[in-house]
């Protein structure tokens, strides 16, 4: 693995944190954000963030994981360094939502599913997935 | 307290006119009770439900901004403190969190301000039901207007994420021992179920996407309220209820649980206050909980 950043990398990650309003170097890597997060992420919140942390910024952002965040904020809660992996995660979900890739398909959706839920679950899915 | 009843410009969201009906009718008959009345903002429009967490999204900040231009324009209209209550939680924490940030950035709102029609001076502040109850009534108070004999049900409080995080933000409790759920339980006199599960995850939007994960978010939690001898949960916020009470009918995951009833917390005030509980849709939950106080035989014996 190319551990050296590229510079086109550097310029991505830097809009990043401009979009965010984080600044990533500032993680340490403790894994408090890991060991807090319920989703499950086969890659979980300090592993994205370490990829940044090493200019790899394309695996942080096709990581599936990023998609499973929920919003639950335990992680940017824990932080001891002011960081919030799950705005650095929807930082990265926006980049592929702003280039009309959504994450879930309207016309084949579950008409139960909308049927069912809250209106509060089917408006935040649209705004996270679409 | 006055003789007249305080009246407070109330937000209640799309979910509490649909999905969470129950909800609304239940707070507002206990609100009557305690004396107070929501007084619900005329023009309203969606909230957006999820706060955009990166700072470049402005966008998203539009929709609760022009809610809290209504109720500015309420309250100076009618000459009321500038209060804005709101029973969702993603309601709340949305229009909170928009208070906070034109607070510390000035900026923003000017930003903001420039797309909407009407102009917000960032006067509104924004309480949840459950603070109003905790800081303006007082859970005290709210113990000596009980009427029913609470202390046969076993409730776990249930916070869930959004109530609490991020509490720079929201700064309604601890984030990770929360107890304002517990104290209101209490003041009620229920016998409250401490579980170390009250404040995980239930999988909030990602049902939409990844429902078998939710399914079992909703499982550990509820388990976990059951064996810490829990017979129903108590939360304020739709989605939890959603998410933890559909997910039960998930046989497979949920096969060595019974059904558990979860209720919004101001159904289970209606039930202590011994009112007719008839419009509150109790029926409308996956897991019915009037067996429950059936079982109890909870009408109106007095304390």
């Amino acid at each position: 693995m190319l551990i050296n950043p590229v510079e086109k990398d550097q310029k991505r990650i830097r809009e990043l944190e401009l979009a965010t309003g984080e600044t990533i170097s500032d993680c340490y890597q403790c894994g408090k954000c890991t060991a807090g997060c319920p989703a499950s992420m086969d890659m979980p919140p300090s592993v994205i963030i370490q990829y940044l942390k090493l200019g790899q910024f394309d695996m942080a952002k096709n990581a599936e994981s990023i998609w499973s965040c929920m919003a639950c904020l335990t992680c940017s809660e824990r932080c001891p360094k002011n960081v919030s992996p799950a705005a650095i995660i929807e930082g990265l979900k926006n980049l592929h939502l702003r280039d009309m890739d959504p994450r879930v398909n309207l016309e084949t959706m579950d008409r139960d599913f909308l049927a069912r839920s809250p209106q509060m679950a089917i408006i935040s899915g649209f705004r996270k997935f679409i | 307290m006055s003789d007249k009843p305080a009246r407070i410009p109330y937000y209640p969201g799309c979910t509490m006119k649909t999905k969470a009906l129950g909800f609304e009718r239940s707070a507002m008959d206990c609100a009557e009770i305690i004396g107070f009345e929501m007084d619900e903002l005329k023009d309203w429009n969606c909230c957006g439900a999820s706060y955009p967490l990166t700072k470049d999204n402005l966008m998203g900040l539009t929709a609760p901004t022009n809610i809290l231009v209504e109720a500015e324009r309420r309250c100076q209209k009618e000459e009321v403190d500038p209060n804005l209550i709101t029973l969702c939680v993603f309601c709340y924490n949305t229009l909170k969190r928009t208070e906070y940030a034109f607070g510390q950035d000035k900026k923003k709102l000017e930003t903001v301000n420039a797309f909407l029609d009407r102009k917000y001076e960032g006067s509104i502040r924004v309480v949840h039901y459950l603070e109003y109850l905790r800081d303006v009534i007082g859970f005290d108070n709210l113990a000596k207007m009980i009427k029913t004999d609470m202390s046969k049900y076993k409730v776990a409080p249930y916070y869930g994420c959004l109530l609490l995080k991020p509490q720079k933000e929201i700064g309604l409790d601890d984030p990770e021992d929360p107890v304002i759920l517990h104290n209101f339980l209490d003041a009620l006199g229920c016998k409250v179920v401490d579980f170390p599960a009250q404040v995980d995850c239930c999988g909030s939007y990602l049902v939409m996407r990844e429902p078998k994960k939710v399914s079992k978010l909703s499982y550990d939690i509820l388990a976990d309220a059951n064996e810490y001898g829990a017979e129903t949960l108590v939360t304020a916020c739709p989605l939890c209820q959603s998410n933890l009470d559909q997910s039960q009918s998930d046989k497979v995951q949920f096969a060595d649980l019974d059904g558990m009833p979860v209720l919004y917390f101001t159904q289970l005030l209606a039930v202590a206050f011994g009112l007719d509980t008839k419009t509150h849709k109790l029926e409308e939950h996956n897991i019915d909980p009037r067996p429950l106080f059936e079982a109890n035989g909870s009408d109106s014996e007095s304390k």
